[in-house]
């Protein structure tokens, strides 16, 4: 998917003025409340008009300003998921998902129904009324029902927003699943670091209606570990749970980690802040950490007033630990340095 | 502030409920539709040779002055343009029995736009809508209805007939193109029509003589001036104007 | 049954057909102002709200001698467009479904505008995101989402329409057979002084079928709540 956008509008007292060129599958939209993330979306899906510019989606110009060419929104092609699902409330579940499938022509049609209400494991829901569906059901429904209508660019308008944070993290396998087995490249925008890290590569830093910068999410954490009290957050997906002395120790690289919030399910999410980590020199002897893992510094990167150590744990296990610089000094942290990190059971949070 | 508003309300409502119109000794008249000018004329003379009498003039559909005044409308003086009006309220015992008399008489025409090829009872079937007094309470329709009866018309005129609530507003139909014709009184025609013309005289055999009788109602029967209005009403100047005005008086 | 004449019957039965024609007739009119005055935005739209609402403060007698003025044989209308073609409305039955039109359309537009108002402007927008276009959209969407207030504007204009006189007596006359609905037929007996029992026994009638109306009414928006 090739998106080049140029656009301004301006109402009130914003001002949205933007002017990028991504190319990928999984983009993001990232910034605070209020900085025309929802505004640039409704102009590239063209629910609302721009005052001058352009909009060319893989090739095909959407909109330009100056030629007064302004494809209308039933024609582009585009699909789009909103934070509430705002499901059709007078069509059945079914009704809801085949809308766009109706209304898209046969050469188009390329995603099958049974195949989408399969990943979305929907089969149970399709004759119901809309009403009785619980928030994340209705999600679901709502991305099976944008999936369905063959959209060559999915934008995700803050999907997961609404939904508490069990219900967020459910989802989001779902949506990934979705998208990937069908291929439809997105648009995910969100305010929150921690959507962006799951679900996009590149990311398009927003604020007050202007790019800052086209990073990545990674990047963007990195650059926010030292603001903010939570640090940067390790994403661990972890398998083969095995229970002992009352917790669950997980495979993880070629190690194993102990998790106190783990459970049977075969697959989990689970997140390690970096401020949770504490670095050893040398290896402790005896220590009430139940994790204690061997690692290699790959680099340590400045964060306003910390410092990020990026830690080789072994067999791809990655994390990022975060220390004062004082720390570093004192324990002579740098490139190649081997230390241990040691993580209590307790301090990981499941998402997932 | 609050208060001031609830006084000043309840001032207005008394002055409302309770003032008393300053009328010099006012008459109030009822008089069929038909009757309007020559009766505002003659009022008007009266009032003019004897100051400090006032009338009020209400004017309409005969049946329908009957009834207001059975319901307790004021009226000194009732001119009904039949007698079935008068009867009426003298079995309500509304009217001075003393006191009625005839006081003119008229002649049912029908009137259409000049073109209309109408020229006898017989034609009206032609015609698309017909305006008529509503027989229920108009006597000029009363009497239109009897004719039509008799002619043996009234079956084919279902549908076709345009129910006026007085004579007046007959006129008013016919005169604006609404309706084709409208049966009406001549004295109507001779005075008020403008665009339409009188077709032809409805035959005197095929009703009852369009009469109005007059009276001073038992309210009126307490004003002296009722019963000296009354007095000129018989007087010579009084037909002189009604034969001014088309009606007959014998 | 209650010493009816057969002007009385019909004139039942005319109000019933005027009211219901009234109504079928305005229903796409009323739709189309309600979803202009809500979705599109325009110079002069507070002119349409002001021309779509003057009925609700008009005098009735005053919209039936403006209708007169522009229908009848000198009227704008008449004159240049109904005469020509040998289209006689003023005192015919048509006339007097023009006249309960024209007074309830106000009453229709409202509830209509409520419903549509209400609907979340997402809802809109997913359906275009979708591949319906604006007319598609409307069908589909905006029309069975706002299905509610269609009945109550309809309702409220065929109870309206039952009880037209001041228009309708202007524009239609007072035609048995053709355009004397219920409230002629009362007003002619009430001003008849022997009429005063038939008058009732219409007015028992009005009363009835006003009855019947307002719980159809009821009923049907339970249906409704039941079905959300």
């Amino acid at each position: 998917m090739e998106l080049q956008v140029t656009l301004q509008k301006r109402f009130n007292n914003f001002h949205l003025d933007v002017e990028f060129e991504v190319q990928g599958e999984r983009i993001g939209v990232f910034g605070p409340s209020g900085c025309g993330k929802s505004t640039l979306v409704g102009l590239i899906a063209g629910l609302s008009k721009p005052d001058r510019g352009k909009v060319i989606l893989d090739g095909e110009t959407l909109y330009d300003g100056t030629k007064n060419l302004n494809i209308r929104p039933e024609h582009r092609r585009v699909g789009m998921v909103f934070q509430r699902p705002s499901l059709f409330p007078h069509l059945s579940v079914k009704g809801n998902l085949t809308y766009g499938l109706k209304r898209c022509s046969t050469a188009n049609r390329k995603i099958a129904f049974d195949d989408v209400v399969e990943v979305l494991q929907i089969k149970h829901l399709m004759d119901r009324g809309v009403k009785y569906l619980s928030g994340g059901e209705k999600q679901r429904v709502a991305i099976g029902r944008a999936v369905l209508g063959n959209p060559r660019l999915l934008l995700l308008d803050e999907p997961l927003s609404a939904l508490d944070d069990s219900l967020k993290f459910n989802i989001v396998p779902f949506l990934k699943d979705v998208c990937s087995t069908f291929t439809i490249p997105y648009l995910f925008i969100s305010h929150s670091l921690l959507e962006m890290q799951i679900m996009t590569d590149q990311v398009l830093n927003l604020s007050d209606g202007r790019v800052l910068e086209k990073t990545t999410a990674e990047a963007l954490v990195r650059a926010r570990m030292g603001e903010s009290m939570a640090g940067y957050m390790n994403l661990l997906r972890l398998t083969s749970p095995q229970p002992v002395d009352g917790i669950y120790a997980y495979n993880w690289g070629n190690q194993q980690l102990l998790i106190a919030s783990g459970d049977n399910q075969p697959e989990g999410l689970f997140e390690l802040l970096s401020t949770e980590i504490i670095l050893f020199k040398s290896h402790p002897e005896a220590i009430s950490a139940r994790n204690l893992l061997q690692c290699r510094v790959i680099r340590t990167f400045e964060a306003r007033h910390r410092v990020g150590v990026d830690l080789d744990c072994g067999g791809d296990g990655h994390l990022v630990a975060e220390v004062s610089r004082q720390a570093v000094e004192e324990l002579g942290i740098m490139e190649g340095s081997e230390v241990y990190a040691a993580v209590k059971a307790t301090a990981f949070r499941k998402l997932v | 502030m609050k208060k001031s508003v609830w006084v000043s309300f309840f001032a207005i409502m008394l002055i409302c409920l309770f003032t008393v119109p300053a009328l010099a000794a006012g008459i109030n008249v009822s008089a069929a539709a038909s009757l309007r000018e020559v009766v505002n004329e003659l009022t008007g003379n009266y009032a003019k040779q004897n100051p400090g009498v006032d009338f009020q003039n209400n004017f309409g559909a005969s049946g329908a002055l009957a009834k207001q005044i059975e319901n307790g409308a004021p009226a000194d003086i009732f001119l009904s343009a039949n007698m079935e009006w008068m009867d009426y309220l003298k079995t309500k015992n509304l009217i001075d029995e003393k006191n009625v008399s005839t006081f003119a008489f008229n002649i049912l025409v029908f009137v259409g736009k000049p073109e209309t090829k109408v020229a006898k009872l017989q034609d009206v079937v032609k015609l698309e809508k017909i305006a008529i007094g509503s027989p229920k309470s108009v006597p000029a329709g009363e009497y239109a209805m009897e004719a039509l009866k008799k002619a043996g018309l009234d079956t084919r005129l279902e549908n076709k007939l345009v129910m006026a609530k007085d004579v007046r507003e007959c006129l008013m139909y016919a005169d604006r193109g609404e309706v084709d014709g409208a049966f009406v009184y001549k004295t109507d025609a001779l005075q008020l029509a403008q665009n339409v013309k009188i077709l032809f005289i409805v035959p005197q055999e095929l009703y009852s003589r369009v009469t109005y009788p007059m009276a001073i109602t038992r309210e009126g029967s307490k004003k002296s001036d009722a019963a000296a209005f009354m007095k000129y009403l018989h007087s010579d100047g009084a037909q002189k104007v009604l034969l001014k005005y088309g009606f007959s008086v014998k | 049954m209650l010493g009816f004449t057969p002007a009385d019957y019909s004139a039942i039965l005319l109000s019933v057909k005027v009211a219901t024609t009234a109504t079928l007739l305005s229903l796409p009119f009323a739709f189309a102002v309600a979803y202009v005055m809500t979705y599109r935005r325009f110079r002069g739209m507070v002119a349409l709200d002001v021309a779509v609402n003057l009925p609700l403060t008009l005098p009735p007698v005053v919209i039936g001698y403006i209708l007169l003025i522009l229908l009848g044989r000198e009227g704008l209308i008449g004159r240049h467009v109904l005469q020509p073609l040998g289209i006689q409305l003023i005192f015919t039955w048509k006339a007097a479904v023009i006249a309960t039109a024209v007074v309830g359309f106000p009453l229709m537009v409202r509830p209509m505008r409520t419903a549509m108002e209400a609907i979340d402007e997402r809802l809109i927008h997913v359906s275009r995101l979708l591949g319906a276009g604006w007319f598609d959209t409307i069908i589909t969407v905006i029309l069975p989402v706002s299905v509610r207030g269609i009945i109550a504007g309809s309702v409220l204009m065929f109870a309206r329409g039952l009880g037209e006189f001041g228009a309708t007596v202007i524009v239609a006359g007072n035609i048995p057979g053709v355009t004397q609905t219920i409230p002629l037929a009362i007003y002619e007996y009430a001003s008849s002084p022997r009429g005063d029992v038939m008058a009732l026994s219409l007015c028992a009638i009005s009363i009835a079928i006003s009855v019947v109306v307002l719980v159809f009414h009821e009923w049907l928006a339970r249906r409704m709540v039941r079905r959300d």
